[in-house]
């Protein structure tokens, strides 16, 4: 039971980026009882409406919005929270990063080291590439991977840039 | 008559005097255009693949030297795992494909020549699922499919790589060229790739996780979650700095995915793997 109860807390952690962002239509779109491209329409949003993203689940997401509750194509729309935050404490309601006081600065967990500075006066670490080459898998390790979880392979091409 | 001789032979000696200059010309055009030629032959020559490998370990020791790997074992072989199937449905499924994560709390992900793949701690907690994971992986990819380090490399170091090491023992150690080339590497992950470089990497990205069974939209939703972070936050700082926007890189996918993804999921079970490798880092 206790082991159902942390499977369940897992499943559910997902969500939390992306509960109750604000977000706006870039254009009409329709909300989907079902996140399907036939399923039946509650209502269609008009151009520039505003919505609450509840959770998503592939190419679409479930919304709150004055029009009703249902799920939208994730591309119609995009975030409203990048305006309206300000100096480096956007990331700490998504990301739960702790913060020194009230002079503003995030205190990250962790070492960095990876800024421009960082890059350009930074020196070989074969120890870290041995270990690196350890933990690499072979083809038919990956194989054996892939098929194990039953991912469904597509044969597809890639898709040309938008003009071409 | 006397006339007529007279305008032959000022033609005759025009028509020489022309030539000889005209002669003048043309060798030295065509030894110069010859230069030219070689030069550009050079210039177009690609690394060998080994050479490639080579200068992409090189590249490797240093970013792990800026940050060295997280020490958690399981959760490397995993990514391991999902990055190693994933580029088996690349055009160079041979590759000496390696993957690994930074113990970096920066948002960041990196590739260098000939398939090391990097991807920083502070990126795979704010990752949803295993779909999210392979699609900021097979973004990566591309960088190595389509050798964009490689060209940035030539482009701002003024070095013609494949003709420098021509002939060159590939052995890293001493060698001034090679060490060139990996300094001058390393220095373009700070300044980050052409911007096309980026949007061909997202267009392909997409479309090879969908065919390693994964959901399309995992690299979009990675990028309104980033969209929807704070662009000045200092862990997104290289990150920003050196990709487009997300709104414009989502406004690309938008624009090219249309309807043709849907018809793709990834198989649940991918998520409740990914959710128990990722527990310790959440």
């Amino acid at each position: 039971m206790k082991r159902l109860h942390a499977l369940l807390l897992l499943c559910c952690l997902p969500l939390s980026v992306f509960a109750d962002a604000p977000a706006y239509t870039v254009r009409p779109t329709e909300i989907k009882q079902q996140p399907y491209s036939d399923a039946a329409s509650i209502a269609t949003l008009p151009d520039k409406a505003s919505v609450n993203i509840v959770l998503r689940k592939g190419g679409w997401v479930q919304i709150n919005s004055t029009q009703g509750k249902g799920w939208v194509k994730m591309l119609n729309l995009r975030s409203s929270s990048t305006t309206t935050k300000q100096g480096d404490s956007g990331l700490q309601s998504l990301f739960n990063m702790g913060r020194s006081g009230s002079s503003g600065i995030t205190v990250a967990t962790g070492v960095r080291g990876l800024s421009e500075e960082d890059l350009q006066n930074s020196q070989p670490n074969p120890a870290e590439l041995a270990k690196l080459q350890g933990y690499a898998v072979n083809k038919n390790q990956a194989e054996k991977f892939g098929r194990s979880s039953k991912l469904k392979t597509q044969t597809l091409d890639y898709v040309p840039a938008p003009g071409n | 008559m006397f006339k007529q001789k007279l305008l032959c032979i000022s033609i005759a000696l025009l028509t020489s005097y022309s030539a000889c200059a005209f002669d003048f010309d043309w060798q030295k055009a065509l030894k110069t255009g010859a230069d030219v030629v070689q030069k550009v032959q050079q210039a177009n020559k690609p690394l060998s693949e080994a050479q490639e490998i080579e200068l992409g370990h090189g590249i490797a020791s240093n970013l792990l030297g800026a940050s060295p790997l997280l020490n958690n074992k399981a959760l490397q072989v995993y990514v391991n795992q999902v990055g190693r199937w994933v580029s088996l449905y690349t055009e160079r499924p041979d590759l000496p494909w390696q993957f690994g994560v930074l113990d970096s709390s920066d948002l960041n992900a990196f590739a260098t020549p000939g398939g090391t793949i990097f991807i920083t701690k502070g990126l795979m907690q704010h990752l949803s699922n295993e779909s999210e994971l392979a699609g900021v992986l097979a973004h990566e990819m591309v960088h190595v499919l389509s050798k964009h380090h490689l060209a940035a490399l030539q482009k701002s170091a003024k070095m013609n790589i494949a003709s420098d090491l021509a002939g060159q023992a590939l052995d890293a150690k001493g060698n001034p060229i090679l060490d060139k080339a990996i300094k001058a590497g390393t220095e373009v992950y700070a300044k980050g790739l052409d911007k096309n470089d980026e949007f061909e990497a997202d267009r392909k990205g997409i479309v090879i996780a969908t065919r390693a069974g994964y959901d399309p939209y995992g690299l979009p939703a990675v990028l309104q979650m980033l969209d929807s972070a704070n662009a000045q936050d200092s862990s997104l700082a290289l990150m920003f700095k050196t990709h487009p926007a997300p709104r414009d890189r989502l406004n690309l996918l938008d624009q090219i995915m249309v309807n043709n993804f849907d018809a793709y999921a990834a198989p649940s079970q991918t998520d409740k793997r990914f959710n128990s490798e990722l527990a310790l880092l959440k």
